[in-house]
């Protein structure tokens, strides 16, 4: 469930499975059923070309039960697609273009070079990237979706700040890619902006995918004092939600709603990225005549990206840090309006 | 002192487990590059028999079943359809890893992740802040002492050796090596099995796809960082948690000042160091250089 993916994968076990799953998205592809009558459907077709998997409890499912959704209220044929290799995006892409589809969306920035070699072969085939940076120079069919997450870091740096007890405070990222350095500087910048004496310590994974891993980084910065943990790891986030857990006074700032299950009373906030709501904004706006592509920064004002209080924790949590958190929260959405309106201004830096 | 120590049992014993079961092929003539499959193999079954029974005794004993089938399949590709070892152990991952996955999305029709809902024993108060260790954990030095003595003290330990260092000899005096190396791989499926168990169900009380992240590639490099010797191979797994451990504390103290990427790569630089050394002590390199099988016909 990450928002970010790697372009450039480093387990050793990736690379031998790369060979043996060579073509397992080509045939998850041809699997889908697929056909050029279902593309001329009513409303046309509707792809998610989606890089990681389904059943993640975060925004691969968000991304397809949207896409069903919209799919049943406007009658277009949907597909949902898992490409587990990066050597198969662009033929994936190509195929649903020369299948028809009307509209294609996939996520994370290892499918942007792949868009540009493809999206200019099918003008009318309408291309959207999810979570992307800007293409140089723009590609009329193609729509990339840019997300201001840091700026709900931002927001979670300055919860933390006041409501940890130990002065200290922690980041876990799956990989230290530009995205992910945003996000703990603006951790950094929340948090310094409520308490210039706040310890930050960051630290990275190196996986999206290793729950492990996570707990061992976590269990670390725990020992050593630190409260409050941000992650930005997807499965990741598992063993740090299990850190957690494994002692009092620890808390947490996971990445979506069903995190919260995982730990009532350790996990007191989400920093959300809703893809759904997401996905589901930007194919409505595709369907319509006239669309051009373009790029669409998306912020906090959107309802797609913010820092949320976990209504679990409130319920189940330790009841000081509860009644502190709802003392604090006041604070917090003032400082989102601060941002909102221009007031506050939070600084993009993608280098640590 | 107490959590770093901790954090290395409970990081060191899911490789020494798998390193063990490298060490045992090893042994037998069969260099087992398919510990990184049985081991997410196994850590798969572990999870999804607890989830399905609510069974931890149930999900091990699925996890030691699906993995004994795996080492079997591998004896039979390598001993009666003559192949490769090496390949036929990449092979095994390969079907570990795609056939985890598979599992995962026939059974719950999701493609990520299992929470298995229990997990296995731990070894409670009694033991003060090693009681969040599971009993795995504990158990582990006494498995590695008994393989040294089913290893260096028995006639079974010295035909598995014969078998592995010299087949030739092993048929002469009527030893059968084929059957040793599929009781060796066989072993070595259970104590994959354990591996995976303790990584998925010792404290996490999860299964997600790819959890393994390499470590079983680690613990074939262990196998040959300790020789081939049981002590030696665990000491090597332990040696590689700890460089671990020590790369995450190096994030968290320097992670301002040092590259961090240089800092994740810790353990696998010293994974490589390692092997050379192994290498350069032992001639690890010239056996591995042989082709990693040992024919006796």
């Amino acid at each position: 469930m990450s928002r970010y993916q790697s372009s450039a994968p480093t387990s050793t076990a990736l690379l031998s499975r790369r060979h043996v799953l060579q073509g397992s998205a080509v045939l998850a592809f041809g699997a889908a059923g697929l056909s050029s009558s279902g593309a001329r459907a009513a409303g046309g077709l509707v792809a998610l070309v989606h890089t990681q998997a389904a059943g993640d409890n975060g925004p691969v499912d968000s991304m397809i039960a949207a896409l069903k959704r919209l799919s049943s209220e406007k009658g277009f044929t949907m597909r949902a697609i898992y490409a587990q290799d990066a050597a198969t995006y662009e033929s994936i892409f190509r195929s649903l273009g020369d299948a028809g589809a009307a509209i294609v969306v996939s996520t994370f920035n290892e499918v942007a070079d792949p868009i540009k070699a493809v999206a200019p072969s099918y003008p009318k085939t309408k291309f959207i990237q999810l979570f992307a940076d800007p293409f140089q120079p723009a590609i009329p069919n193609v729509e990339t979706v840019g997300y201001d997450y840091y700026l709900g870091c931002y927001l979670s740096g300055l919860f933390a700040s006041r409501i940890s007890k130990s002065g200290k405070i922690g980041y876990v990222g799956g990989m230290s890619l530009p995205a992910l350095n945003a996000d703990l500087n603006g951790l950094k910048a929340g948090a310094a902006a409520a308490n210039p004496a706040i310890a930050v310590t960051g630290a990275f994974a190196g996986s999206f995918q290793d729950p492990a891993k996570g707990q061992e980084i976590a269990s670390q910065m725990y020992q050593s004092g630190v409260d409050y943990i941000q992650t930005d790891s997807a499965a990741t986030d598992t063993g740090i939600i299990q850190a957690a857990n494994e002692g009092s006074g620890r808390m947490v700032s996971a990445i979506a709603k069903t995190q919260y299950k995982l730990g009532p009373k350790t996990v007191a906030a989400i920093v959300k990225l809703d893809f759904g709501l997401s996905l589901y904004q930007e194919v409505s706006k595709a369907l319509e005549a006239g669309w051009i592509g373009h790029h669409l920064p998306t912020g906090i004002d959107t309802g797609v990206v913010d820092f949320e209080l976990s209504d679990v924790f409130l319920k189940e949590g330790p009841a000081d840090l509860v009644a502190k958190a709802k003392t604090i929260w006041p604070e917090i959405e003032t400082a989102k309006k601060a941002i909102i309106t221009g007031t506050v201004k939070v600084p993009l830096n993608t280098t640590l | 002192m107490s959590d770093i120590l901790i954090a290395v049992l409970r990081s060191g014993t899911p490789l020494i487990y798998v390193a063990l079961a490298g060490m045992l092929a090893q042994r037998a003539g069969v260099w087992h590059l398919g510990l990184e499959g049985l081991m997410i193999a196994g850590a798969c079954a572990a999870a999804v028999g607890v989830e399905q029974t609510g069974s931890v005794a149930a999900g091990l004993a699925l996890a030691v079943l699906v993995c004994v089938l795996g080492s079997t399949l591998l004896w039979f590709v390598v001993e009666k359809l003559r192949a490769n070892p090496i390949i036929a152990g990449l092979g095994l991952t390969g079907l570990g890893l795609g056939g985890a996955d598979l599992t995962v999305q026939s059974i719950y029709g999701s493609e990520a992740s299992v929470t298995a809902g229990a997990g296995l024993p731990r070894l409670g108060d009694a033991f003060g802040a090693f009681g969040v260790l599971s009993v795995l954990v504990a158990a582990m030095p006494v498995v590695v002492l008994l393989l040294w003595v089913l290893l260096r003290r028995t006639r079974f330990g010295l035909r598995l050796a014969a078998c592995g260092e010299h087949p030739f000899a092993a048929r002469s005096v009527g030893v059968a090596p084929s059957r040793m190396r599929l009781i060796a791989l066989m072993g070595g499926g259970v104590l994959c099995a354990l591996g995976g168990a303790e990584l998925a169900l010792g404290t996490l009380q999860l299964f997600s796809n790819n959890m393994t992240a390499g470590r079983g590639f680690m613990a074939f490099a262990a196998v040959i960082f300790g020789g081939g010797h049981p002590i030696g191979s665990a000491l090597a797994a332990l040696f590689f948690s700890i460089v671990e451990a020590a790369g995450i504390k190096a994030q968290l103290v320097f992670g301002e000042k040092a590259p961090r990427d240089l800092l994740l790569a810790l353990p696998y630089l010293a994974t490589v160091i390692g092997v050379w050394i192994s290498g350069r002590l032992r001639g690890g390199l010239k056996a591995a250089a042989s082709g990693g099988e040992l024919r006796d016909n």
